[in-house]
């Protein structure tokens, strides 16, 4: 480590960007890998973050524009890791920079190829529900602001590349190997969502009028498919009926995940009330299993639900979901298990399913390159839950945010900073000990 | 050596059987004392369960008696009895009792010597054809296996994984019988167990209204094995002496159970067609099940079953099989199982796999999913992995189409549903098969209905437990889903699906028959049908009405 030490930080969200601002604040250079064309992560597609109900990419932007104008952070967007190798402060990291076609240091981001582009497909950053075309920016506040070209949908017109005052695409791109050396590595791939459909009774996907939680971000976000408006996805109407189910895969034994994803009690009533700001004449229900408001202000935040915003809780798994073939109107048939009766919520509009929250898949792939222990859920683990929350078997190599254990914003941006400050040390550590004089 | 003395159980109506037996006596006439008298108001209350019932106690003949034609005082009771005893007669040459040991009399009040006589005259007869073949000591080997209901309620709680109920309701807003009677739910009965009420659910009317369809467990996202804790609380209760409230006066158990008697002897093959071919040994078996008795029990709602096993045959002909079909074949124990009888269940268990074993066959084939689960998944279970392979005739019939072994000639222009029985379809997870052998049928449209496949509604009754007001209600409803669906046709792959849906359209309904009434068919008939195999259909007829 002849120049400045360096730390790569797998993972553009909130905790990675989080701790590639505390590592870059402290003077080491950060590379962040992201896999997706633009860093951002799961925060960026949400509409509120509660319990503040703050504007999340209105908090979130700011942060986003500071690790990119950083003298210290080096983004590494549209990449993949493909090879860990030696020890900690001293790993040699291979990654794969795949072509965006697009040259990243002549695009303005102007979008006039967007507007040019024939070929329209729909966009993963708005969950599906809005479409974009084939040379696009998945969202307005993307960092970098760099278009992409889809080569999967692209039907090489060059319409694009004709429109391009800046000259900026350039279709010979090849995939770029990059080697780099580093001291440490943070791990903060976040999660994904489960996919409900398998749980047929509440017809995911069968049903136009059952959206998932992080669609239903994406529908009432301003910036969304929708602009914003609160429509029944089925057919555009104004919804009065409203209703959201928790534990969807998640707690189960049998499908989806055994544990509790411990964000979806406090992420339902924020869209509640979300929903009530949008229009007070909705009505709104929550179906919950054991509402779990744990956080400072939370309970408060419930209470503030129930009593401003007259948000209903009612306690039940609902059994099933069914639809009237006409009207695509829904019915929820529920046992509320505090009086114990067998009832059915009719005329609801909207379903929102409040599925579980995985850790990503592609993380057992990662754990290969990395030598790093999953557990059986697939999070990654660390070394003591209490003591070493961060840390994982590989001496080097720390891990934060939701990819580590479920939990929100505060606690990920916590995590992440208590990663930083374990990475900083651990590579101080072997800095001393390589010195003149040192123990190795 | 003693010479037989015949036991005979006598059912007298008050009014004319009765007073002949008393004018016997007070005139002094003298007949044989091998009669047991049981008085009845009217010779129509003698169900066949009750003959049934009688045998299976081991008496060598029944006698019932009732007024002549034309003087029953309640107009026509003695016209039912003459049906039932018709029915009966053809249930005991199928089990193998024989029919001539059961015999129908009309004696009036003034008829003691006619009393006197036919009471001789039956005695004599009976001495010279010997005792029943059930008769005698009823005590049978011991059970396969030890039946559990020794087992703790909190021990069943751990092996059915209800401890880790999270009382979320799913349950209980899914069971369809909650929502028609909301006395009875799977979450209440968890929680009883739960709370270690052990007399509290085994006393529970409500652990009788579960028709163990699945739906529960289906969704249930703890994995709670629902229908296993209800079949063993159910066990555990009869072991007490509680019994459910059992449809059809119980004769179907009553069948079972006389299966399940190492000495019967049955003659359950008379229903083979011209020209059909079967061997004693083979490849393949095909296990008829209960429908030679179901079609005698369920003539009178015009459900002809037996054309189930008859279009099955055909269809393995065709392909060039003749099947392996067990002359003694007994029921599979599958609704004892479910109804708290696991003794008599674990015998026809052990004796049918012994039978199918020593077949040496290597694929056993069921057009009943309640044998196929029974074979399958409980058979293994007491005694371990089969040496046979069993499936379903949508799984055999689905293979044969793709191996080009049946091929469909011309068309059968139909639009038909499907409706998933529960045993076949969330018990065992057979969704797709009946619907690729439908959907390969030239001409035939399948249309689903609002809930199919996991979702599907049960129709209404199983294991002949508690058919009621909730049963009609049930069937009523899935009817009028399977009619909104414009089909012409309603498919299923349960002969017992047939006859419960069938039942509610033989009967009067709170709805417009119009609303409800369409054709129900098997899928083995169906297929028959598109093969033109069957001159007639059955299943044309049968709802015409």
């Amino acid at each position: 480590m002849s120049e400045k030490p360096s730390v790569l930080v797998i993972g553009g969200g909130i905790a990675g960007i989080q701790a590639s601002l505390d590592l870059a604040g402290r003077g080491f250079q950060v590379y962040v890998l992201e896999e997706t064309p633009t860093i951002g992560g799961r925060m960026a597609q949400l509409d509120k973050t509660f319990p503040t109900m703050d504007c999340s990419i209105c908090i979130l932007a700011p942060k986003m524009m500071e690790c990119f104008r950083h003298p210290n952070i080096k983004l590494l967007t549209y990449s993949e890791l493909k090879e860990v190798k030696g020890s900690v402060g001293d790993f040699h990291v291979k990654i794969l920079k795949k072509p965006r076609y697009v040259d990243e240091t002549k695009c303005t981001g102007c979008a006039s190829c967007t507007e040019h582009c024939p070929i329209e497909v729909p966009n993963e950053f708005d969950m599906k529900l809005g479409m974009r075309r084939a040379i696009y920016m998945p969202m307005p506040q993307a960092v970098p602001r760099t278009m992409t070209v889809d080569r999967e949908n692209c039907i090489e017109c060059g319409l694009c590349a004709k429109v391009c005052r800046a000259g900026a695409v350039d279709f010979t791109q090849q995939p770029q190997d990059i080697d780099l050396d580093v001291g440490a590595i943070i791990i903060a791939t976040g999660f994904d969502q489960y996919d409900p459909s398998e749980i047929v009774e509440y017809g995911y996907q069968r049903l136009k009028n059952v959206l998932t939680a992080l669609e239903f971000e994406r529908w009432v976000c301003a910036s969304g498919p929708v602009g914003g408006h609160l429509l029944r996805p089925a057919d555009g109407g104004i919804p009065k009926k409203i209703a959201f189910i928790q534990c969807v895969g998640s707690r189960g034994r049998k499908l989806g995940t055994p544990f509790c994803s411990s964000v979806c009690c406090m992420y339902a009533t924020k869209e509640a009330l979300i929903i009530r700001e949008h229009a007070p004449d909705v009505q709104v229900s929550i179906f919950y299993n054991e509402l779990r408001a744990f956080g400072k202000g939370f309970q408060e935040f419930v209470n503030r639900a129930r009593e401003e915003y007259g948000v209903k809780y009612i306690r039940s798994r609902p059994g099933e979901i069914r639809e009237d073939p006409n009207t695509k109107t829904l019915t929820i048939w529920y046992d509320d298990t505090l009086t114990r009766e067998i009832k059915a919520l009719t005329g609801v509009d909207l379903v929102v399913l409040c599925p579980a929250l995985l850790p990503r898949p592609s993380n057992k792939k990662l754990a290969e390159i990395a030598g790093v222990n999953l557990d059986d859920c697939g999070f990654f683990k660390v070394t003591h839950p209490l003591l070493a929350p961060v840390d994982t078997n590989v001496p080097g190599i720390f891990v934060c945010g939701y990819c580590q254990s479920p939990k929100d914003i505060p606690d990920s941006v916590a995590q992440a900073s208590a990663a930083a400050a374990r990475a900083a040390e651990a590579i101080a550590l072997v800095q001393v000990q390589r010195a003149p004089g040192g123990t190795a | 050596m003693s010479e037989f003395e015949p036991k005979i159980v006598g059912f007298l109506c008050n009014w004319c059987g009765y007073a002949g037996a008393d004018l016997a006596g007070t005139s002094r006439l003298s007949y044989p004392t091998n009669i047991r008298i049981i008085r009845l108001m009217c010779s129509g209350r003698v169900e066949p369960a009750f003959i049934l019932s009688a045998f299976e106690n081991g008496v060598d003949g029944v006698l019932v008696a009732g007024c002549h034609p034309g003087d029953c005082h309640y107009r026509a009771g003695n016209n039912y009895a003459e049906k039932r005893v018709e029915k009966t007669k053809k249930l005991l040459d199928t089990l193998g009792i024989g029919s001539d040991r059961l015999r129908l009399e009309w004696i009036s009040a003034a008829e003691g010597e006619k009393f006197a006589s036919v009471i001789k005259d039956f005695t004599e007869k009976l001495r010279v054809k010997g005792p029943s073949p059930l008769g005698g000591d009823f005590e049978v080997e011991a059970a396969a296996v030890q039946h559990n209901s020794t087992e703790s309620i909190h021990d069943i709680m751990k092996r059915t994984k209800a401890l880790y109920c999270q009382e979320c309701g799913k349950c209980s807003s899914s069971c369809p019988i909650t929502r028609l009677d909301p006395l009875y739910s799977p979450r209440l009965a968890v929680e009883k167990a739960l709370m270690g009420l052990e007399d509290a659910v085994l006393t529970d009317k409500g652990l009788w209204s579960c028709l163990t369809c699945y739906l529960c467990r289906q969704r249930c996202p703890l994995d709670i094995e629902y229908d296993e804790l209800i079949r063993t609380c159910r066990a555990k209760a009869a072991a007490n002496g509680i019994e459910g409230n059992c449809s059809h006066e119980g004769v179907l158990y009553s069948l079972s159970r006389l299966m399940a008697h190492p000495k019967t002897k049955q003659n359950r093959l008379d229903w083979i067609p011209p020209g059909a071919e079967f061997t004693k040994a083979g490849d393949i078996l095909y296990y008829v099940g209960c429908l030679p008795y179901f079609n005698t029990v369920f003539d009178d709602i015009g459900v002809k079953n037996i054309e189930i096993a008859q279009s099955m045959l055909k269809i393995l002909n065709a392909a060039g099989i003749k099947p392996v079909l067990l002359e003694n074949e007994r029921c599979c124990g599958h609704d004892l199982s479910f109804a708290g009888d696991q003794e008599s269940f674990e015998k026809l268990a052990k004796m049918n796999t012994t039978a199918l074993k020593k077949t040496g066959v290597s694929k056993v084939v069921t057009t009943c999913p309640e044998c196929y689960r029974t074979l399958k998944v409980d058979y293994t279970e007491l005694f371990g992995k089969q040496k046979f392979e069993v499936l379903h005739a949508s799984e055999l019939i689905t293979d044969l189409i793709n191996n080009g072994k049946i091929k469909f000639e011309g068309k059968l222009d139909k639009k038909v549903s499907y409706q998933d029985p529960c045993r076949l379809g969330r018990h065992m997870g057979v969704y797709d098969a009946p619907r690729n052998v439908i959907t390969s049928i030239p001409g035939v449209e399948l249309v689903e209905m609002e809930r199919n496949r996991e979702n599907a509604l049960c129709c209404g009754v199983s294991a002949w437990m508690g058919c009621g007001r909730h049963s009609k209600q049930m069937q009523v409803e899935r009817l009028t889903e399977a009619k909104n669906t414009t089909a012409d046709l309603l498919v299923t792959s349960c002969p017992k699906c047939q006859i419960h849906l069938n039942c509610a359209l033989s009967e009067k309904l709170p709805v417009k028959k119009e609303e409800v009434s369409i054709e129900t068919c098997d899928l083995s008939v169906l297929v028959a049908r598109a093969l033109n195999l069957t001159q007639t259909s059955t299943a044309v007829e049968m709802i015409s009405r």
